[in-house]
């Protein structure tokens, strides 16, 4: 007996040992940043649905403080009633837009000044008249929407160069403006079609304009002068805006690239703010932050990503691959280029700290960063540490291992913007792999937001909570499993359409295509679908048991 | 003593395989990922609900097939008012067939809950057409209204009430 339990000193030594490792490990094992059972129920569902039908889903902000006072569902704030109190022009601001560091007052005059051109030299009458703005995404986009804006002038959008004649041919605006190398392309266009005699064309940038000016009997003026000739005498006077008018009609590519166009009104874009706002909820979007976007201002959800920067006094400026127009040609934007270079800045302006990204830049950023990230020879340490951390719902860009792999990876292929990087939304630009969020996050290590985006929704439709860092294992039959992209935006309600009800009382997850209602859900021109009743996208979709949606078309 | 360590003697061996489990258990964490997605908080960060919140169908009910849900085989309680189809199981010790209001169950209540009276000759039989609230005051149908918006905030407005068909 008493040789079997023998001790002597290193039984002791062994035995302290192991109590330091036993605590080490515990110790060393992270806590979730988020506790999973808020994650397993995402969404509010309601109890009752329509045959055929799935449950009607809402956000949990709606029901909970926010949705007892319903006004803040539709503006960010009780007095930001149209676009113009979105932007603050009286808030003492200075930031950078686009590269141009302006101050809120010189931005309040800038665009009093051109609505007054508008109105008085351009002849444009308030409520009457329609401006197609062709110009790619700048402070003179800004400047004009806002001068539009505050005097109810609705300007078009398009975000395809193929719509460019559809939209001249069905819906003539009263005057286009465009840049001057884009103007050539106009010109024949409008030579196309009959009505020009009405066209008035602004310019903007500087240069001679082409001879084909001449040949073709319309107004050309240019914008820089517009400005000039408002600044001085009278500014013509604003008539106050209501929420429901419409200020902009966004022409969007349909399935079959048929025209389509979203009617938005400032009821809209105050939502769909109020929308963005709640995409960073533990991010918090302030004024010391730059705000990146590859969300074209041609589009609803860019618009409202750009308003939200300038409500919060950010600064704000969007990657070039939102150049819808270029030089004449008419190739669209999505070349191929380094991984970082959209998103690092050129020296001089700030550095970013909030990315809005489409799925496949984002898809691209994370494997140029893990590519690089492979050459060092502990990153298959780094690797495991980094996913076991995950697994526990841990994450962190200064954890040991990110000093010495992920870091430098990170700083090669973002430059000068990896330091100041906060928070990432991807959205848009086709479903992402479920396979793909991990390794994402992994390589970013910062709080990543998977968003879904439509045409017709100020805002996003989908969005998911920043610090989700679940990952499920692929489903046996599905081989491309795609990302869930959380539950529906704060002030969108959701349900599907079209769903098998045998299969969903037999517990199968409701499958169908998607419908929303909310504020910030934009009428299609022309249809008489009413503001707030539901509207179907045309997307497929299903619905997780935890209130998350994964958009399947 | 000589310090080394006598592998002959269970405790020590015992001891030193612990430790390096527990070291191994650091320096090399355990990544693989469960082959089924779990259904418990507990036991696993990424985890999913096993079933969908419940939910229930929005039906058309007329009178006959709604008088089938009196609670009396167990099942379903409901009431109508107005035309809206309430169910009231959570309630059923109330409204249920043995309760004090149980006439209303399975059967258009709106008369009943105007005039405040569970009496049987509030309920209109069943093959007749809906009862169209006529000779009601205001403040009976203001009484109704009431419990309308009482009902909404309790129980579950699970259908809707209309003429028979045949």
């Amino acid at each position: 007996m008493d040789g079997l339990l023998r001790t002597d000193n290193a039984t002791v030594l062994l035995g302290i040992s192991l109590g330091v490792v036993y605590l080490l490990k515990s110790y060393l094992t992270p806590g979730h940043l988020v506790h999973p059972l808020t994650l397993g129920k995402q969404s509010d569902v309601e109890r009752v649905r329509q045959k055929g039908e799935s449950a009607v889903y809402k956000n949990y902000g709606w029901s909970t403080g926010i949705g007892m006072d319903a006004q803040l569902l539709y503006r960010p704030d009780k007095d930001v009633k149209s676009v113009v109190d979105l932007a603050k022009l009286d808030a003492d601001v200075t930031r950078t837009l686009w590269s141009s560091k302006i101050s809120n007052a010189d931005l309040k005059t800038r665009v009093r000044a051109l609505g007054s051109g508008f109105v008085r030299e351009a002849h444009l009458n308030p409520e009457e008249s329609n401006v197609l703005l062709l110009l790619n995404d700048s402070l003179d986009f800004l400047i004009s929407d806002l001068a539009l804006a505050s005097h109810n002038i609705p300007s078009f959008t398009i975000s395809s160069l193929s719509l460019l004649s559809a939209v001249l041919d069905n819906h003539p605006p009263s005057a286009i403006i465009c840049h001057i190398h884009f103007l050539t392309h106009v010109l024949e266009l409008v030579a196309e079609n009959h009505e020009f005699s009405h066209h008035t064309i602004i310019v903007v940038g500087e240069g001679d304009l082409p001879d084909a000016v001449r040949k073709v009997p319309v107004k050309v003026l240019w914008l820089a002068d517009l400005e000039r000739k408002g600044a001085k005498g009278e500014p013509v006077e604003a008539k106050p805006t209501n929420p429901e008018t419409v200020f902009s009609v966004a022409f969007y590519p349909g399935p079959n690239n048929e025209l389509r166009a979203a009617s938005l009104t400032h009821m809209n874009l105050t939502a769909g703010v109020t929308a963005v706002r709640r995409q960073l909820p533990l991010v918090n979007l302030a004024k010391e932050d730059a705000v990146v976007s590859s969300h074209s201002l041609a589009t609803p959800y860019g618009r409202a990503i750009m308003y939200t920067a300038l409500y919060e006094g950010a600064s704000f400026s969007t990657s070039d691959s939102t150049a819808v127009f270029q030089d004449g040609e008419t190739h669209h934007f999505l070349a191929i280029r380094s991984a970082g270079d959209d998103i690092v800045k050129s020296a001089g302006s700030p550095n970013p700290t909030i990315l809005f990204l489409t799925n496949p830049e984002l898809a691209r950023l994370s494997s140029a960063i893990l590519a690089k990230a492979k050459e060092s020879f502990l990153f298959w340490m780094a690797w495991r540490h980094k996913l076991h951390a995950l697994q526990q719902g841990y994450l962190s860009k200064d954890s040991a291992w990110d000093a010495q792999v992920f870091a430098t990876a990170r700083l090669a292929t973002l430059k000068q913007a990896s330091s100041s990087l906060r928070a990432i939304v991807a959205a848009g630009g086709g479903p992402i792999e479920a396979a793909a969020m991990t390794p994402s996050r992994i390589a970013l290590s910062m709080p990543l937001i998977f968003a879904h985006a439509h045409p017709l929704v100020a805002g996003p439709v989908f969005s998911s909570h920043p610090l989700d860092l679940q990952d499920f294992p692929a489903k046996a039959g599905e081989a491309q499993d795609k990302a869930h992209v959380g539950p529906p935006a704060v002030n969108v309600e959701a349900k599907l359409a079209g769903v098998d009800d045998a299969a969903v009382e037999g517990g199968a997850s409701p499958v169908g295509e998607v419908v929303v209602r909310g504020p910030s859900v934009a009428v299609p021109l022309g249809s008489d679908i009413e503001q707030n009743s539901w509207l179907p996208l045309g997307e497929k979709a299903v619905v997780q048991p935890n209130g998350t949606f994964k958009v399947l078309s | 003593m000589p310090f080394g360590i006598d592998l002959g003697a269970p405790i020590n061996t015992a001891l030193l395989l612990a430790n390096i489990y527990f070291a191994q258990g650091i320096i090399f964490p355990k990544v693989s990922p469960p082959s089924v997605t779990p259904t418990d908080y507990k036991q696993s960060y990424s985890w999913m609900p096993k079933s969908h919140p419940p939910t229930v169908i929005f039906e058309t009910f007329t009178p006959k097939t709604l008088a089938k849900y009196d609670g009396r085989d167990g099942g379903r309680v409901l009431l109508a008012i107005k035309g809206m189809v309430f169910d009231v199981t959570a309630g059923k010790s109330f409204y249920g067939p043995d309760g004090p209001y149980g006439n209303f169950a399975g059967r258009d209540a709106s008369r009943g809950m105007a005039k405040q009276s569970f009496d049987v000759d509030m309920l209109t039989p069943l093959d007749q057409p809906l009862d169209k609230l006529e000779g009601l005051s205001n403040s009976e149908i203001d009484n109704m209204n009431g419990w309308i918006d009482f009902f909404s905030h309790k129980y579950l407005v699970c259908g809707k009430l209309v003429e028979n068909t045949d």
